[in-house]
């Protein structure tokens, strides 16, 4: 028993001290800031993103781009960003060896709940993307329900060009008579 | 002073009729229902306020141009179907005068549909960011591409002489300048659509409307596409000049 324990925590071990993450393995890293944001409906927000080169070599034609994921239970689905205003994925043509980029992202909260957002970054030369830590982000519901006001425009506007069209044409009817 | 003449016909008799008054009696009651339901309806109120103040905004834009078309259609070639325009170049007002006169009658009814929609601007902006600048921009550009139109359809209804067949190339010409709008976000990104984008001038209407009440850009970033709306209305104006200049009995 005791060397069957033994056994296992030494492979686990192994296996802890082998492991080395994605990010760290290669030789761009990326993050992401904030790392939470509380808003309202209809705020603007901007993500940046810093990506690093690790390495001693020159970065080339990095292609970096957010992502947002709806984590609201029940409506969980990947967003489509267009919506939010902030789909444009960013070209960095150079990154200097030890360097940093620094891209923005605006984006517009068009809708409530809890979502997640990260930047990916893809580099050409190496096969696995990197991918930032998640930023959460909470959106409170903001209703612009205000019929109150639309009301007496939508309704009297109509109503007020109708009595000027009709008191040309009785103007012209009279005029004829 | 003829020209003024002319216009103030025109006006009267297109405009203060009662069959001329169904169209801002019809326009008032479209953007009623369209800002009631932006206001109201819990799907379309998500939208932020930028962004219902820009398509309200558009809407305004393609009725001005369209009302635009349907009026210089009318112009020259509906006067020959009346048989009017023979009495008209009898009075002594020029061509380029009567040509004028007929636009600025035209121009008019831009204002008037303009001025009825600036209650719905205030109220579906209300509260948001860039109304008022949003709104001068609608006036300017609205104003250029109400001349643009009308003074293409008008050129257009002075050569064919066809009232039916100026106001099928004039609807063709609306339908191709609100292409854009039929148009997905990809294909508009792709460079046909981005060339369609920058030589459209509808198009560059509503995207400097895009930028600056939504993106809250200023003049600089607008410049070069109101520049092209601009050369637009030259052009047209050139266009009904000479089109007018050749026009015979």
């Amino acid at each position: 028993m005791k060397k069957s324990s033994l056994l296992l925590s030494t492979i686990f071990l192994a296996i802890l001290v082998n492991y080395v993450p994605a990010s760290a393995a290669s030789r761009v890293a990326v993050s992401i800031d904030p790392p939470s944001v509380q808003a309202n409906m209809g705020d603007k927000i901007t993500y940046t993103g810093t990506i690093t080169n690790n390495s001693g070599k020159a970065i080339d034609n990095v292609i970096a781009y957010i992502s947002l994921a709806n984590v609201t239970q029940g409506k969980e689905a990947p967003m489509d960003l267009e919506d939010w205003s902030a789909n444009k994925a960013i070209k960095v043509d150079a990154i200097p060896p030890h360097g940093t980029y620094e891209g923005k992202w605006p984006m517009r909260l068009i809708d409530s709940g809890s979502y997640v957002a990260y930047i990916t970054v893809v580099d050409k030369n190496d096969n696995i993307p990197i991918s930032s830590m998640m930023s959460h982000l909470e959106i409170k519901r903001i209703l612009r329900l205000n019929p109150n006001n639309v009301l007496p425009v939508a309704l009297g506007e109509p109503v007020l060009i109708g009595i000027v069209f009709m008191v040309i044409a009785f103007k012209r009817r009279s005029r004829v008579k | 002073m003829k020209t003024a003449y002319i216009m103030q016909k025109e006006i009267k008799e297109s405009i203060l009729t009662p069959k001329g008054f169904l169209w801002y009696i019809l326009t008032s009651i479209i953007l009623s229902i369209l800002s009631y339901l932006f206001l109201t309806n819990s799907e379309l109120s998500l939208l932020d306020q930028g962004q219902m103040l820009y398509m309200i905004m558009n809407f305004i834009t393609a009725l001005g141009i369209l009302i635009g078309l349907v009026f210089g259609a009318d112009a020259f070639a509906g006067e020959i179907e009346r048989g009017t325009l023979e009495a008209l170049f009898l009075s002594p007002a020029s061509k380029m005068e009567i040509a004028m006169g007929k636009l600025g009658a035209a121009i008019s009814n831009w204002g008037i549909i303009f001025a009825i929609s600036l209650p719905y601007l205030f109220v579906v902006g209300k509260g948001g960011q860039n109304v008022l600048t949003g709104i001068v921009y609608l006036l300017i550009l609205g104003t250029l591409l109400a001349i643009t139109f009308s003074a293409f359809s008008m050129g257009l209804s002075a050569r064919i002489k066809s009232m039916k067949n100026s106001l099928i190339i004039s609807f063709f010409m609306f339908l191709l300048a609100g292409a854009p709008i039929f148009l997905s976000a990809a294909l508009r990104r792709t460079w046909f659509g981005r060339i369609l984008d920058l030589i459209n001038p509808f198009a560059d209407a509503i995207n400097t409307f895009d930028s600056v009440v939504i993106d809250s850009q200023g003049f600089s970033y607008q410049a070069g596409r109101v520049a092209i709306i601009c050369g637009y209305t030259l052009l047209s104006l050139w266009f009904l000049k000479r089109s007018v200049s050749g026009l015979e009995m």
